[in-house]
């Protein structure tokens, strides 16, 4: 079979060639050496927060929910990884699906929470949330460590222990790139297609029959998995964990990736999130620029605003819709981009 | 001595409170009239407490004879400048953007503001003084001057806002571009201008209840978060749709916070009153005073 006709057959064939494609250079670079390892971690967490925003995106994207309580789920991810590979020496595979499905009970229950609130009482409930469990961390030292935090071990599979931080990254590429492919079959699947009906008119998809309850749980509870997972994978990356990161500004990141990199799209997620972890290494290497402290809140404030005035659909959407695809000619069936967070939406109030 | 501390507690509950209820009020007022959730709100205070800081401060060094007073007058026209170049800036070309995406431009505009406070004003944390200083004892309890000058504040500006709304023909105008902007502006009311006037009124609440809370915070890039969060849940609890519902969700959170913090814990204080807003949410999704929305297709 020709490589054209499996890119056409499995769509998603392209983001594993392209997973593939990096793990193949940065497999090479293990032996030259060419990145120091402060690219290596930076690869590192663009991946896990690429893993984020996909999350995020079922949420936002997908389902039209808005969370400002996310950080809460990622902070528990890390915790449970630094309490269960740090004083249980359990195993990598097993640590991260534990600090995913963990999460994704909590999850379920801001569901049922949510499935009562409007989209403004939705943000102010979660932001109220978020606040909460970042004080449980805070306060609750012996899962958590308090204000001190708790070092994590490093990742260990199989008998071997991932030393070597190209060795993570490639692993964590091979997650990234089961995250995305169950991503994009979620997304096509009658699951997807009923979120993205609730997203756009709650009340006309319950009218077509969309189980609203099931699908907003659902929505709620496939973000927090994947939010936990990263959690996970933060604490072994960086491999201390402690409360302060876990607040409303790591929430707002979350947003922010979805918003600026693009609504419902899987290389849209990692844009953003790449987006937002290279923001403040670039504007650093800026001269001007680099004795502003906080540039990056300010740059990061104004590309959301930005994003949202002129390409409301996200930059990478807009990209693939306005430059690639005139200059590739490509005669693809499109299916119905999302309209973004550009339309007003009056007469149809939080829905 | 149990029932002096109760009511000192409450009076400070009353206090802060009055502050949570200011800062909802301008939310409500901007929700209300522009259908903007302006979750800036407490970075914008903060930002205009700066302000008025540095006026303060330059007023002293320039030996002006009341630099509280010229600073509490210069922070007022400087925060209503502020909420007018935001409201022209971000949030009048983003208007015609959907409710979610008016929602996220408030959440850039946290990034922004609390960008640009540590840029311009840096990170560290200052004194201010408060408006009336000293102590009063009477009958073993102690009260702070300043807590009844705020409470007094805020309850002139309330009661002065509410008549505005009620009596004068901008506020019915505010209420027409309440209820429907389209009509309003068939019946010939620049809704743009009274758009860009609630941001300022807002801004300028906002900005007094950060001026308020400063000696008990500091001056510094985060002081207003807790206050916003709780003015927040003020609104919340009060319900969006009425001006009176932020009032008292306000008072019932600024006392609510003062007896638990005393009387259970005051590391699980923040916990507790989450706690509460989530239970009155599940019951009462649109607050205690909120009506909900007739919804159509």
């Amino acid at each position: 079979m020709k490589l054209s006709e499996l890119i056409r057959s499995h769509p998603y064939a392209k983001y594993a060639a392209a997973v593939m494609l990096f793990m193949l250079v940065i497999w090479i670079d293990t032996h030259i050496g060419l990145f120091s390892s402060r690219h290596i971690n930076l690869m590192i967490r663009v991946i896990y927060y690429g893993i984020v925003a996909l999350g995020f995106n079922f949420l936002l994207g997908y389902g039209g929910q808005i969370s400002l309580g996310h950080a809460a789920f990622m902070g528990l991810g890390a915790y449970l990884t630094a309490n269960l590979a740090g004083n249980f020496q359990i195993n990598f595979l097993p640590v991260l699906l534990i600090s995913g499905f963990i999460p994704m009970v909590f999850g379920t229950l801001l569901g049922l929470v949510a499935l009562r609130l409007e989209r403004l009482y939705l943000a102010i409930a979660t932001l109220g949330l978020g606040v909460t469990i970042q004080q449980v961390f805070q306060e609750w030292e012996t899962f958590t460590g308090g204000y001190g935090g708790v070092r994590v071990p490093r990742p260990e599979m199989f008998g071997y222990v991932f030393a070597y931080s190209h060795h993570f990254l490639l692993l964590i590429s091979l997650i990234l790139l089961a995250v995305m492919i169950l991503s994009y079959n979620f997304a096509r699947s009658r699951t997807g297609r009923a979120l993205k009906a609730m997203r756009d008119s709650e009340y006309a998809a319950r009218s077509l029959g969309v189980n609203l309850v099931k699908y907003k749980l659902l929505a709620f509870a496939a973000s927090s998995f994947y939010v936990g997972i990263a959690g996970s994978l933060y604490a072994y990356a960086e491999r201390f964990v402690h409360p302060q990161i876990w607040g409303v500004e790591l929430s707002l990141d979350m947003l922010a990736m979805v918003v600026i990199g693009g609504l419902a799209s899987i290389p849209g997620s990692l844009f953003g999130a790449a987006f937002l972890v290279l923001i403040p290494q670039i504007s650093r290497t800026i001269p001007l620029l680099n004795r502003i402290t906080n540039i990056n809140f300010i740059l990061t404030g104004l590309a959301m605003i930005f994003v949202i005035k002129f390409m409301p659909m996200g930059i990478y959407n807009w990209l693939e819709l306005k430059i690639i695809m005139p200059i590739i000619r490509e005669e693809v069936q499109i299916e119905q981009r999302h309209r973004g967070l550009g339309e007003d939406d009056h007469g149809n109030p939080g829905s | 001595m149990h029932w002096q501390i109760l009511i000192q507690n409450i009076v400070g509950g009353l206090e802060t409170g009055s502050l949570y209820a200011l800062a909802a009020l301008g939310v409500v007022l901007i929700y209300r009239v522009s259908d903007v959730t302006n979750f800036a709100q407490g970075e914008m205070a903060m930002f205009s407490t700066f302000m008025t800081y540095t006026v303060w401060t330059y007023s002293q060094g320039a030996g002006l004879s009341y630099p509280y007073l010229t600073a509490f007058v210069v922070g007022i026209m400087l925060a209503a400048l502020f909420g007018y170049l935001i409201e022209r800036v971000f949030i009048r070309p983003t208007s015609e953007s959907s409710l979610l995406g008016k929602m996220i431009v408030t959440f850039g505009l946290i990034l922004v503001v609390n960008g640009s406070a540590a840029a311009i004003f840096g990170t560290d944390s200052h004194y201010m003084q408060r408006a009336v200083s000293g102590t009063v004892v009477v009958r073993g309890i102690v009260f702070t001057p300043h807590s009844f000058f705020v409470i007094g504040l805020a309850l002139a500006l309330m009661l002065g806002l509410f008549w505005m709304i009620k009596n004068t023909f901008l506020g019915l105008a505010i209420r027409a571009t309440a209820q429907d902007d389209e009509v309003a502006r068939m019946m010939g009311i620049n809704t743009k201008r009274i758009t860009s006037f609630t941001w300022i009124a807002a801004t300028v609440l906002g900005g007094l209840a950060g001026l308020m809370i400063a000696p008990s915070t500091n001056v510094y890039t985060g002081m207003m978060s807790d206050v916003h969060l709780k003015s927040f849940i003020a609104a919340v609890l009060g319900g969006f749709t009425s001006f009176i519902g932020p009032v008292i969700g306000g008072l019932v959170i600024g006392i609510m916070d003062n007896l638990v913090g005393f009387y259970i814990s005051t590391d699980w204080q923040t916990v507790i009153v989450y706690g509460f807003l989530i239970l009155v949410l599940i019951f009462k999704p649109y607050g205690i005073f909120g009506e909900s929305p007739q919804k159509k297709v």
